[in-house]
């Protein structure tokens, strides 16, 4: 890893965010960790695609607990795989289309493999050597394979109906429906499948499996995420999932949202859909609550916690428009370091960065309201798993006051203890008054003693010697206070 | 055996929706209103009568004389900001919601009414200062060491509940901080902060979430406890429920979207900490007790903007079968459209009798 001038400057003045990163890769503990000596060439092999088709998810799958370390590497690797081809320009839609919806069946098949990807196309090298994929697949449990085959042929047919639609009228993703089905098909279905290979394992509550919008959430909430972030970098390579329904509320034309001309009216839209991305907030953190194994929450914790920091940068953020932005390695690590405890240190990841995004919401945006109530919904549900308060302490201070002073039961009642009360309130006065005259007038008489000579420092002194009497000789005294130490 | 429901406070803000919403949802029901006078524009299927809940002779006469089956209980008298902190008003306070909600209570099980819906407030619990109330549900307990208003809702609760039985039905409703079309409190004097040029200033960090509920969402609410005391489970009958918006939104984010209507954004914003605010607010009511003119700011004002305060609103789901049909947005337009069409001249009117700026339902 290349070190570049610029970091070294950032890092310089944002030393906390330094620390996190030293913090993180000294002092994090792996719950589990894979062992490469035991494992087959060809595994290997796989692990070496994940390292290079995903950054952020390589070490969180190489850490998840060995019953589904790798049935969940190759999951992600034949997810890569499917993508790799939806993405890849260059082929044809009819040899795409059987390709896409094809491939769950080809997983299984020993020594399948596909070149046919164009030279650009950055995980070419997958597909090329798949076999090795193919391979470990049928090794791991048949339980495990039926989920992953299930999930890659629902995607598959999902992306060939997307790419027909995209090539019959050049945008394929018109509606807020057509938005939310494209995530389903490429981020929700991955919730569905983890989910049920999480209860299949008994590392999490099957009743998660009765909550499938909660499944839903947890990718699309992922997805729509990214989709915001990299709205340059999709411009860019030519693709749209930014919905017109959406976009067309604030610009005439797509690309109206990347002239600097157009900076409100971007931004609005970005809100927009910032506000739609919101929404699966609170739910994500219901269906992490159903995850009991360390490694399995870290996995999937992760991730949420890095599109909600997401989310908040995009947030009101021109630069999306402008580039591709990113959170800093040292927030990245914070929220890693947070995000692999509990639950708890998640919600609190949460609502940090929904305050966050309540901060910068102004009421300029046409969404406002509606992104404050999204916000308030976030710490509404945060309460309601951990609440802050308990009516039973709160009740028991109350009664213990009661006892310490009855309350008024009625209006005879609320009248004398209002006219005991009065009563109190005139005897203090009545010797604060008293004493205060009696202060004042001491005070008077004291003074105009010392003023005339009196010593009440001698007084004093021969008192504390036990000499009530009347001195013998009271000058000669004075005379040894005054000039003792001579 | 027709219905025929009798509505206390039947002309005020709440009262006129209440009434509105049960003859929508009810037009079979007779309805009748009791007020202290009548209303400018009287509808013509509605009766009308007038009285004084605080003198029991005069409600008894009118319970027995029109022997209703319903009695919805809404006339109360809810302390202007100014009086809301201090104590001075109690036995006023007191009089109207607590004399009179007994005597009601006494006129209505007289007289062989079946079911009584009364307006709380959900002041009752959070008037109690000294906490803050998150996500709270009705375990939390009332309080009768608070402001004058939520004392009286909460005695006035405790003669509502214990009087319910077999043959007498009652429940008390408790609403959040309400407003919408005719409110005199809220959304006129948060307008009013921008003639003062009061918007920009924030006490606090501004993240406190409250319930701020749209008044037409509370008056279904009365007719759903209605028609639960009205049915064979009466799941309802002797329990207290909090009303929302179910909206829990932040106090500063309310005002900021009713400024919006009015084409006002704040032009910069301002955080006072809550320390500081709290000692301006101590020596402003020592300025107020010096002159006797009354200030905005108070210590009471100032523990107001910052606290939280919203419920779960589960209760009144379950039990009611209750969602609110206006969402805070929607509600927001219609009000400031309202006060808008009324044209400045009457708000300004308004404006002079009140130097309000929180108002509480």
């Amino acid at each position: 890893m290349g070190v570049k001038a610029t970091d070294v400057l950032y890092y310089a003045v944002h030393f906390g965010e330094l620390r996190n990163i030293i913090q993180w890769q000294t002092w994090h503990d792996p719950v589990h960790n894979r062992d490469p000596e035991k494992e087959s060439p060809s595994l290997r092999v796989c692990f070496e695609f994940l390292d290079k088709t995903s950054r952020s998810f390589s070490s969180v799958i190489q850490e998840l607990h060995p019953e589904l370390l790798v049935p969940i590497a190759l999951f992600y690797l034949i997810l890569r795989g499917l993508d790799t081809i939806e993405d890849d320009m260059t082929i044809s839609l009819q040899e795409k289309d059987p390709l896409l919806r094809n491939f769950y069946k080809n997983v299984e098949k020993e020594g399948w493999n596909y070149n046919g990807n164009g030279p650009d196309e950055k995980d070419r090298v997958l597909l090329v050597q798949f076999q090795n994929v193919t391979e470990e697949f049928r090794k791991i449990k048949p339980e495990y394979r039926d989920i992953i085959k299930d999930i890659a042929k629902k995607m598959g047919n999902g992306m060939a109906d997307y790419c027909a639609k995209a090539e019959q009228n050049g945008i394929a993703v018109d509606t807020v429906e057509d938005y939310d089905l494209y995530c389903h098909y490429v981020a929700g279905l991955v919730g569905n499948g983890l989910t049920r290979l999480f209860v299949e394992s008994g590392l999490a509550n099957k009743a998660l499996l009765q909550r499938p919008h909660l499944q839903e959430s947890m990718g699309l909430f992922l997805q729509k995420t990214n989709i915001i972030r990299d709205i340059k970098e999709d411009f860019d390579d030519k693709r749209r999932f930014w919905p017109k329904e959406i976009w067309s509320k604030h610009v005439e034309k797509f690309e109206d949202l990347f002239d600097p001309k157009n900076k409100e009216a971007a931004l609005n839209c970005s809100s927009d859909m910032v506000l739609n991305s919101l929404n699966h907030a609170d739910q994500c953190l219901f269906y992490l609550a159903g995850l009991k194994e360390q490694s399995v929450f870290n996995f999937a914790a992760i991730p949420q916690s890095m599109a909600i920091a997401t989310l908040e940068l995009v947030f009101r953020n021109p630069a999306i428009f402008q580039k591709n932005v990113k959170i800093t390695k040292g927030e990245a690590c914070r929220i890693m370091m947070q995000s692999t405890q509990n639950l708890q240190k998640v919600c609190e990841i949460f609502r940090q960065y929904a305050r966050k995004i309540h901060k910068k919401n102004t009421p300029r945006d046409p969404n406002f309201l509606k992104i404050s109530i999204a916000c308030g919904k976030i710490e509404q549900f945060i309460e309601s798993i951990f609440p802050s308060q308990d009516p039973k302490v709160i009740a028991a201070a109350q009664s213990a006051a009661k006892l310490a002073a009855p309350p008024p039961a009625n209006e005879a009642e609320a009248k004398s203890a209002a006219q005991a009360e009065e009563a109190k309130w005139d005897t203090i006065y009545l010797l604060l008054a008293v004493f205060g005259t009696l202060f004042v007038i001491s005070s008077l008489m004291i003074g105009v003693a010392v003023y005339f000579g009196a010593r009440f420092d001698v007084a004093f002194n021969q008192l504390k010697q036990g000499q009530f009497g009347k001195p013998s000789d009271a000058a000669s005294i004075i005379e040894k206070y005054d000039h003792g130490e001579l | 055996m027709g219905i025929s429901v009798l509505i206390t406070g039947g002309i005020g803000f709440l009262g006129t929706f209440i009434v509105e919403a049960t003859r929508e949802q009810h037009p079979e029901w007779n309805i009748t209103v009791l007020d202290l006078h009548l209303p400018k524009i009287p509808k013509p299927d509605i009766s009308y009568e007038v009285g004084d809940v605080t003198d029991l002779a005069s409600v008894t006469g009118i319970v027995d004389k029109t022997k209703p089956n319903v009695i919805i209980h809404t006339a109360g008298l809810v302390p202007e900001l100014a009086g809301r902190y201090g104590r001075e008003q109690r036995n006023r306070v007191f009089n109207i919601n607590v004399n009179g909600t007994r005597n009601m209570l006494a006129a209505a099980k007289n007289a062989g009414v079946r079911a009584f819906v009364w307006t709380g407030s959900c002041c009752a619990v959070v008037d109690d200062m000294r906490y803050q109330y998150p996500n709270i549900d009705e375990r939390w307990p009332t309080s009768s060491h608070s402001l004058i208003y939520g004392e009286s809702k909460t005695a006035a609760e405790a003669l509502v509940l214990s009087a319910n039985d077999e043959k007498f039905s009652t429940c008390a409703l408790r609403p959040s901080v309400l407003f919408g079309p005719g409110d005199h409190q809220l959304v006129p004097s948060v307008h009013a902060c921008i003639a003062k040029g009061e918007t920009p200033f924030v006490i606090g960090d501004g993240d406190n979430l409250w319930d701020v509920t749209y008044v037409g969402n509370i008056a279904d609410a009365h007719v759903l406890a209605v028609e639960n005391l009205l049915s064979s489970t009466k799941t309802a009958a002797g329990e207290a429920i909090f009303i929302s918006n179910e909206q829990p939104i932040t106090f500063r984010d309310f005002c900021l979207a009713v400024w919006r209507e009015f084409g006002h954004i704040p032009p910069y914003e301002f955080h006072i900490p809550l320390s500081i605010a709290s000692f301006a607010g101590y020596v402003a009511e020592w300025v107020t007790w010096f002159t006797g003119t009354p200030t905005t700011l108070s210590r009471g004002g100032v523990l107001d903007a910052c606290a939280v305060r919203y419920c779960t609103g589960e209760k009144a789901r379950k039990l009611l079968g209750y969602r609110p049909r206006i969402g805070i947005e929607e509600g927001i337009k219609i009000s400031c459209k309202y006060m808008a069409v009324d044209g400045p001249k009457e708000y300004a009117q308004r404006l002079k009798l009140q130097n309000a700026n929180e108002p509480k339902p």
